[in-house]
């Protein structure tokens, strides 16, 4: 389902030509590959391989990773175990609110097909159904080692222009967004406006609107920024 | 001076200023690397942040003024490289003095403060709160300590104390001179860093790093710069001040990164004070050592 998706995104060819054209092309996404911030949704048990991930005994910041704390400032979502249903929706509305180039990596056995809680009502089973997924790292749980030789296969897919999954999630709005009302009840809306960003960064697809953005346009409520005031009272007092 | 040349200088002060500066982010992030027995990050990361954050696709601005807020930023500081005598290159050093500089120097705390606002968020809203509190805090010591220095000069005019303790050689530097204000210019400057003893308003743990929490794309990518110039600046003052500021820019940059390595060594052994004790602090020693220092001055 997702592969014959994917396999309908346009490929760019690249003209020939002058070779310095592509220089500045080149540098950012060079330097994007050599500076990821890391945005650790610790959900499930496989964050516990993370601290020595990042810390003396393997020290991912040589590779330029480092954590950050807010999702603004990061560029990997890292999914670290098992999305619960009630966490998948966090997830998604952080995700939302990152910058993109995003990527999203999955650690864990859990977010590739729900692991030992396949069973389970509670979890969402497989992540990319809810969010395109660049990088799957499988295990229970898999060692930093491994964390990290993952992490470096992001980085090469980033150099060579590869790793623009995010792109898919505004492509294929419909489908993720039909998945998410599935879980979560056709009243789901998140505060960014997905369709609206898309038509602003021209990435629109044949799958960003359908029959469940259609569904969200009826009930949509109308964003309103915070009201900012002092002494706002939270319950009006009782007569 | 040709105006010609005073806009080489003009221009070329700045980008040296950035340039030194990405080097003393990469001296701090490898001190604090070393300290935790880890690695740190290759040579020229803090270029690949910088370019990276400024190519990102997507970049959220939440209005104007948040806008305005990271170019008040960086400006401030981008206008004090220029008040800030290297060797060779005076630029308007002359005409503006240390007063200025003081002035200048407090512009990105008040740009950031503007365009944080317009966020909206509460952490960044501690946050600047924080960080305006910090600044009240080590500007009182910073004061006393840039008074006593013009008042024993006699002159505001950086280049002329920086000239006078070269002529007279190492004896006459400000910190053989005036010892006990040079400790209290070294403290308000650690303060003045935010690094981690009285790293009060980045609190990544607490308040999710308050003035940055909303800043994505370019905007975190301004931020950074202004932090490769804001070591920059506190360094070079200091070393201007105290340390004879630099004859061959040998020996001016290995001042500078020298006494920038105290306050970054010192940060990555500590914790965090909290706000109340930060102002306790600042206000009671180093306004003290200062007090005392400016006695003998006089
Ligand atoms: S894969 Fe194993 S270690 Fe990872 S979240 Fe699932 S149960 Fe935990």
């Amino acid at each position: 389902m997702v592969m014959s998706r994917l396999q309908k995104i346009p490929v760019v060819e690249e003209k020939k030509g002058n070779p310095l054209a592509r220089v500045f092309d080149d540098l950012v996404r060079f330097c994007r590959s050599r500076s990821l911030f890391i945005l650790h949704y610790c959900t499930g048990c496989g964050a516990i391989e993370l601290p020595p991930a990042m810390t003396s005994r393997f020290d991912m910041e040589r590779l330029g990773i480092q954590p950050m704390v807010s999702p603004r400032q990061a560029d990997i979502l890292l999914i670290t175990g098992y999305v619960s249903i009630k966490t998948l929706k966090r997830v998604i509305l952080t995700y939302e609110q990152m910058g993109s180039p995003k990527y999203v990596v999955g650690i864990c056995s859990c977010t590739v097909n729900g692991g030992m809680y396949w069973q389970s009502y509670a979890t969402a089973k497989k992540l990319d159904e809810y969010m395109p997924v660049d990088l799957y790292i499988a295990g229970c749980m898999p060692r930093p080692e491994a964390v990290i030789s993952g992490l470096q296969k992001l980085m090469d897919r980033i150099k060579n222009g590869e790793a623009d999954s995010w792109q898919d999630y505004y492509r294929n709005y419909d489908y993720y967004l039909g998945n998410q009302q599935k879980l979560f009840g056709e009243d789901w809306q998140t505060p960014t406006d997905i369709i609206t960003e898309a038509k602003h960064y021209e990435l629109m697809g044949e799958g960003t609107l359908g029959q469940h953005t259609r569904l969200l346009e009826q009930h949509q409520q109308p964003l309103e920024a915070l009201e900012m005031r002092l002494g706002h009272k939270l319950k009006e007092p009782v007569e | 001076m040709a105006p010609i040349e005073l806009f080489i200088e003009l221009t070329l002060m700045p980008l040296i200023a950035f340039i030194v500066g990405m080097m003393m982010v990469l001296m701090m992030r490898r001190i604090a690397a070393r300290i935790q027995r880890r690695i740190g990050p290759p040579f020229f990361q803090p270029l690949y942040d910088i370019v990276k954050l400024h190519g990102k696709r997507t970049q959220v601005s939440h209005g104007l003024i948040h806008d305005i807020g990271i170019v008040m930023a960086m400006g401030g500081y981008i206008a004090a490289e220029t008040l800030l005598p290297v060797p060779g290159m005076n630029g308007i050093a002359e005409k503006g003095g240390l007063i200025t500089l003081l002035y200048l120097m407090m512009i990105p705390s008040l740009g950031l403060a503007l365009g944080v606002g317009q966020c909206a968020n509460p952490n960044g809203s501690i946050g600047i709160a924080r960080a305006l509190t910090a600044m009240l805090a080590y500007d009182i010591p910073l004061v006393i300590v840039i008074f006593g220095v013009a008042y024993a000069a006699g002159t505001t005019n950086l280049v002329e104390i920086i000239a006078t303790q070269q002529a007279g050689g190492f004896a006459t530097w400000g910190v053989v001179e005036m010892p006990l204000l040079a400790i209290a210019g070294l403290i308000a400057m650690h303060a003045s860093l935010g690094k981690q003893p009285f790293e009060i308003y980045i609190a990544p743990a607490e308040i999710a790093t308050g003035p940055m929490v909303e800043m994505s794309g370019k905007y975190l990518g301004g931020l950074f710069v202004m932090q490769c110039f804001q070591l920059y600046t506190t360094s070079v003052l200091y070393v201007s001040l105290f340390l004879g500021g630099g004859t061959t820019w040998f020996d001016f940059l290995i001042k500078s990164f020298l006494v920038l390595a105290i306050p970054v060594s010192i940060a990555y052994l500590f914790p965090r004070y909290r706000t109340e004790d930060l102002l306790r602090l600042m206000w009671k020693w180093p306004v003290i050592l200062g007090l005392i220092g400016l006695a003998f001055v006089m």
